[in-house]
């Protein structure tokens, strides 16, 4: 306790004196894919300078085809980044010492499209079928439900466009309800023409998108971290308020990255994406990591993994922001 | 101006109408032909662009698909070493300047020695020929589309277009063909050979192409997405798909899917705030992706609205010619009206001689001009006819006025008639229908004390009833001086008339003689009306007649006499038909019921005044209408000598 006062003395000290020098305590965000509208929030909160009022600086980086966010975690180049929960257990089970400091997201948007003219009505068809996946990861839940449903089929790793599907080289796509599926209706399939299967509808709601941490940085660095997660859940408010403005900020952010992009698409994941948020739901505690969420991804990583992986709630969520106490 | 009822305003009008309507319809009908026309000729015209456009990237990329063909049949069939592969590549790159690179990758562990990835690579980098070997945990080409989808799909693959990633901002395409070997007789997958083609030459080739002011061409890939855009930064970002999407315009997306079928189709679309459009889209065999041309509807059109406008013009013009020749035309023609008119005018004033429009340029003027003529000469001798007749009618006219005196003094009529007879006040009157009439009444004193009275009504009116009644008259007074009684005197009175009446006059009569001390009335009756009997009680009677003809017909004819008395203050009045016939408009007759309620109202009233109110009281029932037949009355009151 005494260590833990001195520690905290001496970060307030730290900040003291670097807004006394004009320059405030700084933190590398990296969100888990490239530049879209997913993180909308984050450019938001800094173009709208909530960090600045915060009294924090912070720089957001991306993945590039050879570094993900959570090698930036690990090399400490990223101190927070953003991770589905699910993939944050594996990094968690697979030796990192990571932490969730703020759960955002609260639903979970993977799902599997099928041409309606392949013939695969329900998730049974998979079995024997080839199947698209992301090579980046994130494929912990699909894995797990074809394991629920003892359904064999042949993973095929995508790397990030939807061309292998639309010419009929796959029978089943994985998607993102708010990216890929929408980036197949935009490349001029029907809704109609497709049969969709919603992880959700199969009782894998799993929240995605949460912000994660070292453990060591949650301890060190816990007043910044909490200025970041306040001021990106007010970047978030923002956003949802002001779409035109926002989309117009990611649509920017991307053409820099020489990123291909779109209002209409754009648009779609923005929607999408506050859906899952879900600032306006009242039975919704932002920024909280729910036990039963927390209990669900645990169970999928160990029957998926590893049976004996332990891993205690309270070690695993860490919040930033002082939450109300409840389940 | 005109006068909205002259004939020129009329002519004009109708002119005017009748053209402009056959105007408009040749406009419309150009206007609607020549629109089909400019239609079917942009179309040709869309589909020969489109077509050569397509021909034009066809040829630059089509006889690039050998190369990776042949390279990859050579490496399946064992022709190179994987040591010479960068040799051969360097050979393709350097001798086709229209390839930017060109590589081979190969499964993992293809060659063992050579580890999971095998990726030679050649390409031109500033103008130099550039070899490297790709493929690594940065670089896992296995999962790229360019070498996934040949592999997955078993066929050559040109891929969706992208930037170098050398920062030159080229936009690239590659094409890609699998390579197979054959084992133990099936074709068995190793890895992919490609070239990397720039577009810039291409997309600017489609870009450039200009259709009127604001139409142009446009490239799009399998996927909808723009590989040419007016607007540069739309390039790879937005496909037909999600503007669709973002202009809410479904035709776009419409319009995409057929693209995406390999259709071509010629139509026009309406995007909500935009100016509607036509295009024309057909596929590249090669790569799969659409051209198409976009035609704006107003500006494809615009030379038509130039020329409509110019026709409107034209027809404006021709209109107002028209009408202001037709005015001159119909001025010029109806000019000779307006002196007609006022030779009318003249004529009508009486000056027959007036001269007539000479300057005549039509057939019906000169045919007006005829009967205009023919109508004064006309006029001419009728006036003088009617001269002649005026001043024959006004002399007889004169001399009826005079027979009319001659008439009238014929009969008594200054009243009170007899100042020194108190027993007797009578009055009477005659009004003629006509200057001379056919009435007639008198009285006069037969001897001391015998009054005679006579009303009659000659049959015929004017002039012959005149004379007849003056005859009849003539001898009553002659008969009287001789014979005493009323029944005697009407027997020798009809027997006078009777003689050489060859024109069947004859004279209705009623004839009574007053002894005016005793108060006896005897009379006789030829066929009259018969008079009213005022009874000193107020008690009115038609006095009893019996039946009996006029005077005239019969020679021998026996005319009887009856005897009342009369009591001091009883009253006698007489009339002739014109009382009881008197006609209003409606034609119904006065009526002796009239005559008989008139006469009770004013039983009390002297002579002269029952005579007045019957007169009013007709006046009244005639209301204006012309009087036909005579009117004559006479009143009597026997006063007796007062001791009654």
């Amino acid at each position: 306790m005494n260590m833990y006062k001195t520690t905290f003395s001496f970060i307030l000290i730290f900040i003291a004196v670097m807004q006394a020098l004009g320059q405030k305590p700084k933190l590398v965000f990296s969100a888990h894919w490239m530049p879209q509208a997913q993180f909308a929030g984050y450019y938001a909160a800094k173009d709208q300078g909530y960090y600045e009022e915060a009294g924090i600086e912070v720089d957001i980086i991306h993945p590039s085809a050879s570094v993900n966010a959570v090698e930036f975690l690990a090399t400490g180049e990223a101190d927070v980044i953003s991770l589905f929960l699910i993939t944050a257990m594996q990094v968690k089970h697979k030796g990192l010492d990571v932490v969730n400091i703020a759960q955002l997201s609260q639903h979970s948007a993977i799902m599997f499209v099928a041409k309606k003219d392949s013939g695969i009505e329900t998730i049974e068809d998979f079995d024997g079928k080839q199947v698209g996946i992301w090579l980046s990861g994130f494929d912990e839940l699909p894995r797990a439900m074809m394991d629920k449903f003892a359904v064999e089929v042949e993973w095929v790793p995508l790397l990030s466009t939807v061309n292998l599907f639309l010419l009929g080289g796959i029978d089943v796509m994985t998607v993102m309800y708010y990216n890929e599926f929408n980036q197949i209706y935009l490349s001029g399939i029907d809704r109609e023409e497709l049969n969709i299967f919603f992880a959700t509808d199969y009782g894998f709601n799993i929240p995605e998108d949460g912000l994660y941490t070292l453990r060591e940085t949650a301890v060190n660095k816990k007043e910044e971290l909490r200025a970041f997660v306040d001021a990106t859940l007010r970047g978030w408010a923002f956003a949802a308020k002001n779409k035109d403005y926002v989309l117009q900020l990611v649509i920017d952010i991307m053409r820099d990255n020489r990123i291909p992009s779109n209002k209409a698409h754009q648009s779609w994941m923005l929607d999408k994406v506050l859906e899952m948020i879900d600032l306006d739901n009242k039975n919704l505690i932002p920024g909280k990591l729910h036990r039963d969420d927390f209990m669900q991804a645990f169970e999928i990583i160990r029957y998926q993994y590893d049976l004996d992986f332990q891993l205690e709630y309270n070690e695993f969520f860490k919040p930033a922001l002082n939450l109300p106490q409840s389940n | 101006m005109l006068n909205k009822k002259s004939l020129s305003f009329r002519i004009i009008t109708r002119v005017l109408l009748i053209t402009a309507t056959l105007f408009v319809l040749i406009l419309t009908l150009y206007y609607f032909y020549a629109r089909n026309s400019i239609q079917k000729t942009t179309r040709e015209y869309a589909i020969q662009l489109a077509g050569n456009i397509v021909g034009k990237v066809e040829s630059e990329l089509k006889p690039l698909e050998k190369i990776p063909q042949l390279v990859s049949a050579s490496i399946g069939l064992g022709f190179f070493q994987e040591d010479s592969l960068i040799r051969i590549l360097e050979e393709i790159v350097e001798r086709n300047p229209s390839i930017d690179g060109s590589c081979i990758a190969f499964e993992p562990y293809y060659f063992p020695d050579k580890g999971k990835y095998f990726m030679p690579y050649v390409y031109r980098h500033n103008d130099e020929i550039n070899t490297s070997f790709l493929g690594g945990n940065e670089y896992q080409y296995f999962y790229m589309d360019w070498y996934q989808i040949p592999k997955m799909l078993n066929k050559p693959y040109w891929s969706e277009p992208y930037f170098d990633e050398g920062g030159g901002n080229m936009l690239m395409t590659t094409y890609s063909h699998p390579i197979y070997i054959n084992r133990d007789g099936t074709p068995h997958f190793i890895g992919v050979a490609t070239i990397d083609v720039e577009l810039d030459k291409l997309t600017d080739y489609i870009s450039e192409v200009k259709i009127f002011e604001t139409g142009y061409a446009f490239m799009i890939t399998r996927n909808g997405v723009a590989v040419t855009h007016p607007d540069k930064t739309q390039i790879m970002n937005t496909s037909i798909f999600s503007t669709s999407e973002e202009w809410n315009a479904p035709v776009m997306r419409e319009i995409g899917r057929e693209l995406m079928q390999g259709k071509s189709n010629f139509r026009s679309y309406n995007i909500p705030g935009r100016n509607k459009r036509w295009i024309y889209y057909t596929h590249l065999n090669s790569l799969r992706w659409s051209i198409a041309v976009v035609y704006p509807d107003d500006e494809m059109y615009a030379s038509l609205k130039q020329m409509n406008l110019l026709l409107l013009v034209l027809i404006a013009v021709g209109l107002l010619i028209i009408s202001l020749v037709t005015t001159g035309i119909v001025r010029r023609l109806a000019a000779p009206l307006q002196q007609f008119s006022n030779s009318a005018h003249e004529i009508a004033q009486g000056n027959f001689e007036v001269e007539l429009p000479k300057e005549l340029n039509s057939i019906e003027m000169q045919e007006l001009n005829n009967a205009f003529k023919y109508m004064q000469d006309q006029l001419a001798i009728y006036i003088e006819d009617l001269k002649q007749t005026t001043s024959a009618k006004e002399k007889i006219e004169s001399e009826l006025r005079i027979a009319r005196d001659i008439q009238m003094s014929m009969i008594p009529h200054s009243f009170p008639p007899f100042p020194d007879l108190p027993q007797i006040d009578l009055y009477a009157m005659l009004n003629s229908a006509k200057e001379v009439g056919g009435d007639l009444y008198d009285f006069f004193v037969l001897d001391k004390n015998k009054f005679c009275f006579a009303i009659g009504d000659v049959s015929g009116k004017g002039v012959p009833a005149s004379l007849f009644m003056a005859v009849t008259r003539t001898l009553l007074r002659s008969i009287a001086d001789k014979h005493k009684t009323p029944s005697a005197i009407m027997n020798v009175l009809n027997k006078s008339l009777s003689l050489n009446n060859d024109s069947c006059m004859f004279v209705t009569f009623f004839l009574g003689i007053l002894d005016i001390e005793t108060g006896e009335l005897r009379y006789a009756n030829a066929g009259h009306n018969p008079p009213l009997y005022i009874k000193k009680n107020g008690k009115v009677l038609f006095m009893d007649m019996g039946t009996s003809i006029p005077l005239g017909l019969v020679g021998d004819y026996p005319y009887s006499e009856s005897t009342i008395k009369l009591l001091h203050g009883e009253k006698i009045f007489t009339y002739t038909d014109g009382v009881s016939e008197a006609e209003n408009a409606s034609h119904e007759l006065f009526g002796e019921e009239k005559i008989h309620e008139v006469i009770s109202k004013y039983n009390d009233a002297d002579p002269q005044s029952m005579i007045r109110f019957m007169t009013e009281s007709i006046d009244k029932h005639v209301d204006g209408f012309e009087q036909s037949d005579d009117i004559t009355m006479m009143s009597i009151n026997f006063k007796g000598n007062g001791s009654a």
